[in-house]
């Protein structure tokens, strides 16, 4: 397919590729990141055309008299394919000028021909890109996209002639009608100027969010979603560059299909890596097979046709809003944060395409979902800031859980009633219930601003528990350990807490015991500790000392290990069973 | 006298026997010593008793339970306890004492000795009186309660809607609870002071007091005095 057709004909899509008809009017505009305002400004910035433009003509062949204002072009062709071997060929479109130029204020003519050409107006050489039918021997000239001056003398009111004389030697299959604008000629460049300036800062804003989106990632490695924004980032503003560098960077007109290929694949880039960004944040079902889908449907649209660049690019943005759509509204559907939102701006950026045109509805949409990530990224860091102060009141209440065992009443002064009787009835004894208890308090000393102590020293702590409430309550209580790794780590107080509730909802057995067993298992899944309790009238109850002890022990868990632990507790043969499973 | 001691801390138990032994001495018919609560209720279920000294926090459980049920019995109850925040609570219900662990023999003693004396000398206030019903414990709080009348072992608390309940402790035992405002005007009648609106004397040296509701109290005539003395 000839490039030439689609990407002159179809003015929907012209923007993407080439400026010239970029009239945003944004001198008007004070910012052009308020795409809104942009666009307002679009539809009442447009001045009048003051010319009109009549079809083109071409024919291959070299002859002065062409560039002539009154020459018989009837039998011109409307449509050349391909110039054969860098030969000289000319181009005459007839142009009406409505209104003449002020005094000292010349028109000036962009014109979009791919080749090395000067160009007359009424015969009148008024300028020159290159020169035509000497490739051979000089080095490759020849800009896309030139501003000519129309000398104020030769646009007068009436009709003209705008005659080229071409080569194309570099790009020989094409030749097509040209994309010519007439107006004033400081006007004209420095619309190009303001335009490209504002889609500088535009892209700009994507650059620095790309930046800022990549430290993000290289501090936490495990937000993939951030990489990827960080990436489309990068790839819209490589795009928006690629686009609007032109008009300060010259490129030679054989360059025009490379930098379409260019600008296509960062399209590609970016209509992939959006709805793979969304299919993130938004997870649903079968992510990966819709991803794979995807990714064909692009590719194929990519590779359908070489030159067919309106084609592709409708394509890909289309899909890419499609999925898009889909997978945000599904994540609207399920009430996740932030879906709603994009959702709004999905929705936007078909309101300003209905609005304006396809491509401000794209560079508008693509700036909207940038102003939309970058305030989830606000929402996100504020919630994790209150979860960070969650987390470390959190912490506190535990430590503060884990000190008032010892001094809540119901052990501290049973503990306290016992040792006066002690001391009163049996001092030596007394004094070693003592040593016991300030040994118990020592251990709580040790362990009591920590998260993961040693289970050794956790074991001490439910062993010198026992002795303590063997003076207490006179009942034989013994602890059996059975396979205990030394290296093992385990949350403050967990098993001691399973001790206490062991011994305040136990009777002793028929030997006036009550024994405890801690049985510790590993293989690659997971770690497990078993502790059973061995007694008569073990029975679980809903009381509320019980129910802190385990929410105790539920939440030094859920501290160390988040959600990969495992808490069952169940009554067995003569008693009761606690495992802890940590994955 | 009747003891039952519950109390699941065996050191403490033990320690509370044998201060209860050396403080009622020969006074003592039998102590028993229980360490759940269920055993505990059972047995009040089938003995009678003068006294229960009783933990309120057992194996884990809520001596709450236990202690509704102690105060609807006919003896006296007296709570050992580490939590010293429940005895407002405790009085609320009519227990005669609150003893806070750890304790010396000397405030048990204090406790165990309120048995014997008339009045109630403890600054907080009965609220309820339990009543045993048929299938459970009702709480009577003691501002429906006009007066109360001696029934033999019981007694017959009369409520301002009219209604009667019987309540199992005796009058002198409720006497001990409740004298910071009831007054024992009859051998037979415990009555609300606050309810009092005259006292008729009649022919014969015979006192009568008109209550607010109407109703008419006899006032004994060894209390007259006792009563112009203190109320009038």
């Amino acid at each position: 397919m000839n490039c030439s057709l689609l990407l002159s004909n179809d003015k929907f899509i012209k923007l993407l590729y080439s400026q010239n008809h970029l009239k945003l009017g944004l001198k008007s505009s004070p910012c052009v990141l308020l795409i809104s305002i942009l666009l307002l400004a679009t539809s009442c910035g447009q001045k009048p055309s003051i010319f009109k433009e009549y079809r083109t003509v071409f024919k291959v062949g070299d002859h002065p008299t062409w560039a002539k204002k009154v020459w018989n072009d009837n039998n011109w062709e409307s449509r050349i394919k391909r110039i054969p071997e860098g030969q000289i060929f000319w181009s005459r479109t007839k142009i009406d000028i409505l209104t003449a130029p002020e005094e000292f204020r010349p028109y000036g003519l962009q014109i979009d021909a791919h080749g090395e050409y000067e160009i007359f107006w009424d015969g009148v050489l008024i300028g020159k890109n290159g020169n035509p039918g000497q490739e051979e021997e000089l080095p490759p000239e020849g800009e896309l996209w030139i501003t000519f001056s129309v000398p104020t003398h030769l646009a007068t009111e009436g009709e003209h002639v705008l005659a080229l004389r071409l080569s194309n030697y570099y790009f020989p299959d094409h030749v097509g009608q040209y994309e010519i604008e007439i107006a004033d000629y400081e006007d004209l460049l420095t619309n190009l100027l303001i335009d490209t300036s504002y889609m500088h800062v535009f892209a700009g804003a994507f650059l620095i969010a790309s930046i800022y989106f990549l430290f993000l990632f290289l501090n936490n490695r495990k937000e993939y979603p951030t990489l990827i924004f960080s990436v489309c980032c990068f790839l819209i503003f490589a795009l928006v560059l690629t686009v609007f560098s032109k008009d300060y960077s010259p490129i030679h007109y054989s360059l025009h299909v490379i930098r379409l290929h260019i600008i296509n694949s960062f399209l590609l880039g970016i209509s992939f890596l959006i709805p793979y960004y969304f299919s993130m944040q938004f997870p649903y079902s079968r992510r990966g097979l819709t991803l794979i889908l995807y990714a064909v449907i692009l590719i194929f649209i990519w590779l359908i046709s070489d030159h067919a660049f309106d084609f592709k690019t409708v394509g890909m943005v289309l899909s890419m809003w499609c999925f898009s759509f889909g997978m945000v509204a599904y994540g609207a559907y399920n009430n996740v944060r932030g879906a709603r939102l994009v959702l709004v701006t999905l929705l936007l950026s078909i309101v300003i395409y209905l609005a304006t045109s396809f491509v401000i509805s794209l560079y508008a949409s693509l700036g909207l979902i940038l102003l939309g990530m970058l305030y989830l990224l606000s929402i996100n860091i504020k919630e994790q800031r209150l979860a960070y102060e969650d987390s470390l009141i959190h912490s506190t209440r535990l430590r503060l859980e884990l000190l008032k065992k010892n001094i809540q009443p119901h052990f501290l002064m049973n503990t306290l009633t016992s040792l006066i009787d002690w001391v009163e009835e049996a001092p030596k004894k007394g004094v070693l219930f003592i040593e016991a208890l300030a040994k118990e308090f020592d251990l709580f000393n040790q362990i009591e601003n920590q998260t993961l102590i040693p289970i050794t020293q956790e074991i001490d702590l439910c062993r010198q528990h026992l002795e303590i409430m063997a003076y207490r309550k006179e009942i034989k209580y013994s602890l059996e350990e059975e396979g205990i790794d030394p290296e093992q780590k385990i949350p403050p107080a967990v098993l001691h807490t399973l001790l206490e509730n062991g011994i305040t909802h136990s009777l002793p057995l028929n030997d006036n015991s009550i024994r405890f067993k801690l049985v510790f298992e590993s293989n690659s899944d997971y770690k497990c500790y078993t502790f059973l309790t061995f007694a008569a009238g073990v029975r679980q109850t809903t009381t509320r000392e019980e129910g802190t002890g385990l929410k105790y022990i539920k939440a030094r868990l859920t501290e160390s290990y988040q959600e990969k632990w495992d808490f069952a507790s169940e009554p067995i043969d003569h008693g009761w069973k606690s495992t802890i499973k940590i994955y | 006298m009747k003891v039952l001691i519950v109390e699941d801390e065996s050191r403490i138990a033990k320690r509370i026997e044998r201060m209860t032994r050396d403080i009622f001495g020969n006074a003592l018919q039998s102590l028993t010593h229980i360490n759940t609560l269920h055993e505990a209720l059972a047995f009040i279920d089938k003995n009678s008793l003068d006294l229960v000294l009783l933990d309120l926090n057992l194996n884990g459980d809520d001596g709450f339970d236990l202690l509704t049920t102690a105060v609807s019995e006919s003896f006296h109850t007296i709570i050992i306890s580490a939590y010293k925040d429940q005895a407002i609570a405790a009085f609320e219900y009519g227990v005669l004492d609150f003893v806070p662990k750890p304790f010396n023999r000397d405030r048990l003693e204090q406790a165990i000795n309120r048995t014997n004396k008339k009045a109630n000398l403890t600054a907080s206030t009965v609220k309820y009186l339990a009543v045993k019903k048929r299938q459970n414990i009702e709480l009577i709080p003691i501002e429906d309660v006009i007066y109360i009348k001696g029934a033999g072992a019981y007694t017959e608390l009369i409520l301002s809607d009219g209604t009667k309940e019987l309540h199992d402790k005796s009058l002198e035992k409720l006497e001990q609870l409740l004298s910071y405002a009831f007054e024992r005007i009859h051998k037979s009648y415990l009555v609300k002071m606050s309810e009092v609106k005259e006292i008729i004397i009649k022919s014969g040296s015979k006192y009568i007091a008109g209550l607010k509701n109407g109703a008419l109290i006899p006032i004994g005539r060894t209390k007259y005095k006792d009563i112009k003395a203190k109320w009038l």
